[in-house]
C-alpha cells in the first residue's frame, strides 16, 4: 500500500469536493427554499460558461471580472425565468422538474443555434495555468482558484442566510410559507430573490468549468444529476451540501485510486441510493420541512 | 347523459378503432422501411404506456425507466448475439478484442434462445420489484423516488461503459444478424416483426387497461391522490406501488425486447438521462391519465421528431421544449384534458338538467 500515492488522492478528493460543491450550491438554495426541482441548473451553467465567453471575447473583459459579470447575467435569466414560469408551479413540485427540463431543452438548443456546437474555450492569466506542488502531490494551480472561490462562496453565502435580515426571512419562508406570509414577509419576493441567486451561483460554476473542461452547447448535463444527488444527500441545506461534496468527492478520489474513475462513478451512485434508503430526508434536514 | 370521455363502453371502442386503424398499417404499407419505423413507434408507444402506468395511475414519476428498457434491450442483444455464433466461434468479436478469451459467466444463459428471453425480460422485472420493493418500504415518494431512479439510471450507465468487455462498452452491441426464434427468422423490416410489436403493444395496453379498472387500479389512484389517506384506511401502500411500478417495468423490458429486434442494436444511449425523460414527455403531453392519450402523445412526438425534424432541423428541440413548457404550465393533465373537456362540453349542452351531483369539484378522470 502506497501511502504517498493514497495521500495525493485525498488531495485530490478535496478539489473534486469543491468542484462538485460549487455545482451544486445554487441547487441547494433554490431546492432547499423553495422546493423546485430545476432540471435547467445544468444550463444556467452552461450559459455561466458562453456569458464569460461572450465577455471576454467580445469585449476582453479579464476573466476574473468575467466572474462576476457572469453571475448577474445568469441571475437575471434565473430571474426572467422565475417570473415567466416557475411562479406558477410552486404547489406542482413536480410539473417544475417537467417544465424545466422544457427550458434546458431550450436553453441548450437556442445556445448551439447562436454559438454552433464547436468547443469554445476560455483564456486565463498566466498564473493559473502553472502546477503547484502541495505536499507530493501536483495539482494544477486553477483547482486552488476554484477550491478558494467555492469556500468565500459558502462563507458568503452563510453569511447571507444567518446574519442578515434577508437570510431570516428566507429561512422563515422556507419553514412555514404560510406563517411568514401573515408575519409580513413577501414570499413570492424572497422565491424570485433565491431562484435568482441561485442561477447566479450556477452561472459561477459555469465560469469556473468553462476553463475545467471546454465550453459546450452540452456541458452542463454532466453536472446536473450529480449536483442533483449533492443536494438530496445533503437534505437540502447549505451545511449539508459542503459535507455531501466532502465526502462523495473524496470517496471517488479514493475509490479511482483503488478502481478507475467510472467505476468509482458507479460506486457512489449505488451507495447514495443505499444511503436514502435508510435516510430520504438526507444528512440535515431542515426542521420542518421535510418535502 | 355523462362525459362521454368516461364512459367505459365508448372508452373500449376508443381502443378498438384505434388499434383496428394499427393493424391496417401492414396490409396498405409495401415500404419495409416505413413498416420498421412505425414499428419502433409502437415501442415508443409502450414505453409511454408503462409510464402512463405508473405515473399517472400510481403517482410514482419514475425518471429511469430506461433502466428496465435498456435491460430488457441489452438482454434480447446478449441473446441475438449468442445465436450468430457457434462450436468454431463461441465468442462475440468484440470480446476478443478486449482480450477475453473465454465467455464471461453473465453470458452464458444467454447462449439458449428461450433462456436468454426470459432473463432478458425477468432480469429488468424483477429489479424493479426489489428496488421498488425496498424504496417504497421506506416511503421513498413524490421527487425523491424521482431523484433515485435517477441515480440508478446513471449507475446503470456508467457500469455499462466501464465493463467494456462484459458489455461492449460505449459501441453497445450490433448483433449480425435477425433474430431466429423457433426455427424461423424474425427480418426486422417484415410485417412479422410489425405484428410481434403490435401483439405486445395491444396486450400491454389491454392489461394496463384492465388493471386501472379493476379495483387494485382504484386503490392505486388513490395513492396517487393522498397516500397517507389510504394508508390509514389499512392498505399495504407500498405493496400497491411496487406491484404497479414492477408491471410498468416489465412492459418497458419487453418494450426493449422488441426494440432490438427492430433496429438489432443497443447501446448506452439507451440508459441515458435524455431518453428517459423524453418517455415522460409522451405521457404528459399526451395525457398522463390516460393510457391512449401517452401512446398518442409518443407518436405525435416520435412523428413530428421524424418528419418535421428534417424541415427544422436546427429548431427541432427549440420547439419541443417550448411545447413542453406550455403543456406543462397551461395543460398539466396534456392533450386528452382537451378531449375531455371538449366531451365535458358537448355533454352539458345536451343534458343541461342532468348535472353531475359534484359537477364543481374537479374530479381527476379515471382514464
Amino acid at each position: 500500500m502506497d501511502l504517498g500515492s493514497l495521500l495525493n488522492a485525498l488531495i485530490l478528493g478535496v478539489s473534486i469536493a469543491s468542484i462538485w460543491l460549487i455545482a451544486a450550491l445554487g441547487l441547494t438554495i433554490i431546492y432547499g427554499t423553495a422546493g423546485v426541482i430545476n432540471m435547467a441548473h445544468g444550463e444556467f451553467i452552461m450559459l455561466g460558461a458562453y456569458s464569460s465567453y461572450m465577455l471576454q471575447f467580445y469585449l476582453g473583459l479579464p476573466y476574473l471580472l468575467c466572474l462576476p459579470a457572469s453571475f448577474v447575467i445568469v441571475a437575471l435569466v434565473g430571474l426572467a425565468l422565475e417570473r415567466g414560469l416557475i411562479r406558477y408551479l410552486y404547489n406542482r413540485p413536480l410539473d417544475t422538474l417537467l417544465a424545466t427540463y422544457g427550458v434546458s431543452l431550450v436553453l441548450m438548443q437556442g445556445v448551439r443555434l447562436i454559438f454552433g456546437s464547436d468547443p469554445k474555450y476560455l483564456a486565463v492569466p498566466e498564473m493559473f495555468q502553472s502546477n503547484v506542488m502541495l505536499g507530493s502531490a501536483s495539482i494544477s494551480a486553477f483547482r486552488i482558484v476554484v477550491l478558494g472561490i467555492t469556500a468565500f462562496l459558502v462563507f458568503a453565502l452563510w453569511l447571507l442566510f444567518y446574519k442578515t435580515r434577508f437570510g431570516v426571512q428566507v429561512r422563515a419562508v422556507m419553514q412555514n410559507k404560510e406563517m411568514a406570509a401573515s408575519f409580513g414577509i413577501n414570499s413570492g419576493r424572497i422565491y424570485m430573490m433565491t431562484f435568482a441567486l441561485g442561477a447566479g451561483l450556477a452561472g459561477v460554476a459555469g465560469a469556473l468549468f468553462g476553463v475545467l473542461a471546454i465550453v459546450l452547447p452540452t456541458m452542463g448535463a454532466s453536472y446536473v444529476v450529480q449536483a442533483f444527488l449533492m443536494v438530496v444527500v445533503g437534505g437540502g441545506s447549505l451545511a449539508g451540501s459542503v459535507v455531501a461534496s466532502g465526502v462523495t468527492g473524496e470517496m471517488q478520489s479514493v475509490f479511482a485510486f483503488f478502481t478507475n474513475d467510472t467505476f468509482a462513478r458507479f460506486i457512489i451512485f449505488v451507495l447514495i441510493v443505499v444511503f436514502l434508503r435508510f435516510r430520504p430526508q438526507g444528512l440535515f434536514a431542515q426542521a420542518g420541512a421535510r418535502r | 347523459m355523462g362525459n362521454l370521455y368516461h364512459n367505459k363502453t365508448a372508452q373500449w371502442l376508443t381502443y378498438a378503432v384505434f388499434f383496428a386503424g394499427f393493424a391496417v398499417i401492414p396490409m396498405t404499407v409495401d415500404d419495409s422501411f416505413l413498416l420498421n419505423q412505425l414499428a419502433t413507434y409502437g415501442v415508443y408507444g409502450m414505453l409511454a404506456l408503462s409510464i402512463s402506468l405508473c405515473w399517472g395511475f400510481g403517482g410514482i414519476l419514475n425518471l429511469g425507466q430506461g433502466i428496465a428498457f435498456g435491460l430488457g434491450a441489452y438482454g434480447m442483444a446478449m441473446t441475438m448475439q449468442m445465436q450468430t455464433q457457434d462450436e468454431s466461434n463461441p465468442i462475440p468479436p468484440f470480446m476478443l478484442n478486449n482480450s477475453l478469451d473465454h465467455l464471461p459467466m453473465l453470458w452464458q444463459p444467454f447462449q439458449n434462445t428461450y433462456v436468454g428471453m426470459i432473463l432478458a425480460v425477468a432480469a429488468p422485472t424483477l429489479f424493479c420489484a426489489v428496488f421498488g420493493g425496498i424504496m417504497f418500504r421506506a416511503r421513498v415518494s413524490g421527487p425523491f423516488f424521482a431523484i433515485m431512479t435517477l441515480a440508478m439510471l446513471s449507475a446503470f450507465y456508467t457500469i455499462i461503459i466501464d465493463r467494456q468487455p462484459y458489455t461492449g462498452g460505449v459501441n453497445g452491441l450490433t448483433p449480425p444478424s435477425s433474430l431466429q426464434f423457433a426455427g424461423y427468422e424474425v427480418d426486422p423490416y417484415s410485417p412479422t416483426a410489425y405484428w410481434v410489436v403490435f401483439g405486445f403493444l395491444l396486450g400491454a395496453t389491454v392489461i394496463a387497461k384492465l388493471i386501472t379498472q379493476s379495483s387494485f387500479g382504484l386503490v392505486t389512484q388513490a395513492i396517487r391522490d393522498d397516500s397517507e389517506r389510504v394508508r390509514f384506511l389499512g392498505y399495504s401502500v407500498a405493496g400497491y406501488e411496487t406491484v404497479i411500478y414492477t408491471v410498468s417495468g416489465l412492459i418497458a423490458a419487453i418494450a426493449g425486447c422488441c426494440w432490438v429486434m427492430l433496429v438489432q442494436y443497443v447501446s448506452p444511449a439507451q440508459l441515458d438521462v435524455g431518453f428517459s425523460l423524453s418517455m415522460v414527455i409522451w405521457a404528459a403531453i399526451g395525457g398522463r391519465y390516460s393510457l391512449l392519450g401517452s401512446i398518442l402523445g409518443a407518436f405525435i412526438i416520435q412523428g413530428a421528431q421524424s418528419y418535421l425534424g428534417d424541415t427544422f432541423l436546427a429548431t427541432w428541440l427549440l420547439i419541443l421544449g417550448g411545447f413542453f413548457i406550455i403543456v406543462v404550465r397551461f395543460l398539466p393533465n396534456g392533450l386528452a384534458s382537451l378531449v375531455e373537456s371538449g366531451l365535458g362540453l358537448f355533454a352539458a349542452k345536451r343534458g343541461p338538467a342532468s348535472a353531475e351531483p359534484n359537477g364543481d369539484a374537479k374530479p381527476i378522470p379515471a382514464e
